[in-house]
């Protein structure tokens, strides 16, 4: 009983997780393979939803080893990352497939 | 532009080669023939080529977690897989071979529908680019060469191991994989806020940066973080302890029958 107990109380945690999903929103938007804004600045300590649209007709990686991020966003498509609770600091990430030019950085401030 | 090829088609080919290699060495080791792998293969590939095809739609699925929550399922199916499989490496059945053939399948299958999935995508990028794609082609397979070398490094390096040793040792690396590919779906259900995350517990950073080549390897085999947060952490011990108490309960069933 006290298993089901456990489980109820994990699933309900989970459902509230879910449905507490009013997280701050970012933009960033890929277009010509760079990221714009290029910086950009967020709270710290908080956690937030980033909303990331590719403009341009390739696909790209969205990736950031400092924030432990890593997604794939087809061309013209658009995708959500949660990162977060930030400390204080700089955080780049960059665009895998460009490398080059895709350069970025998440200022928690 | 052609270093860069290199380093993308190194990365996502490093982890299943390792995996491959790990695979095949148990085979070898359990004088199951090879005759899975080029099956195995050609399916994964085909499944690389399916998902990478279908990645749009599965990306906006649970509200755009769904590439985060399809790639979490087949790392926790693969955990599950390497579970079954380290106990019966000790078993003599021949019917147990041929289980362990098929779980061995199905582990490489997961692997190359992701890997394979993610390479397809980049590459249908350069097929808009006639100039640059033959290019891009040799980049790659210089980079999936070197991918394949350091597979053949741990096959090597695991295979020669007495027979005696050879199963305790896989079962060592095979856990350490099995407990990184926790720590991976964690972290991708923690991108899309399935799981909750609070700051990193430790950045080790300073000793082994995630970025380099040791990193990336270390990442590959046992789901290296150099800031991993706490949900990570628990994952990676809690599926160790699976592993062990997996192997407990096969021993200790066995001991009884």
């Amino acid at each position: 009983m006290a298993c089901w107990r456990s489980w109820i109380v994990a699933g309900l945690l989970l459902t509230s997780n879910l449905a507490l999903a009013d997280k701050p929103v970012f933009n960033l938007v890929i277009r010509d393979h760079l990221f714009y804004p290029s910086e950009l600045v967020v709270p710290a300590g908080e956690k937030i939803k980033l909303l990331i649209v590719n403009e341009d007709a390739t696909p790209e990686e969205f990736e950031s080893y400092e924030l432990n991020r890593e997604k794939v966003i087809l061309g013209g498509k658009k995708v959500v990352i949660f990162i977060g609770p930030l400390k204080a600091g700089e955080y780049p990430f960059f665009g895998e497939f460009n490398m080059a030019t895709a350069q970025g950085k998440i200022i928690a401030k | 532009m052609l270093l860069d090829i290199i380093v993308i088609v190194l990365r996502e080919t490093l982890e299943a080669s390792i995996l491959i290699a790990v695979l095949l060495s148990v085979s070898q080791n359990q004088g199951i023939k090879f005759s899975w792998v080029p099956i195995t293969l050609l399916a994964g590939l085909i499944g690389g080529i399916v998902y990478g095809r279908s990645l749009g739609v599965i990306s906006d699925w649970f509200d755009y977690a769904g590439q985060e929550v399809f790639s979490a399922g087949l790392q926790l199916s693969a955990y599950v897989l390497i579970c079954m499989l380290i106990p019966l490496q000790w078993q003599q059945a021949p019917s147990c071979k041929g289980l362990m053939r098929f779980l061995m399948s199905v582990i490489v299958f997961t692997a190359l529908i992701r890997e394979g999935g993610e390479l397809y995508i980049f590459y249908s990028g350069f097929l808009q680019k006639e100039e640059i794609i033959l290019r891009a082609l040799t980049s790659g397979f210089v980079g999936l060469s070197v991918g394949l070398s350091v597979g053949a490094l741990v096959y090597y390096a695991l295979v020669v191991r007495e027979l005696s040793k050879a199963n305790a040792i896989h079962a060592v690396v095979l856990t350490l994989v099995a407990a990184g590919m926790v720590v991976q779906a964690t972290q991708l259900l923690t991108q899309v806020d399935w799981i909750s995350s609070g700051e990193p517990l430790w950045d080790s950073n300073w000793l082994i940066s995630e970025s380099s080549v040791i990193g990336q390897v270390s990442y590959a085999i046992f789901g290296y973080e150099a800031t991993p947060s706490f949900a990570e952490v628990s994952a990676y011990g809690l599926s160790i302890i699976g592993v062990i108490v997996v192997i407990l309960s096969v021993f200790q069933y066995r001991n009884r029958h």
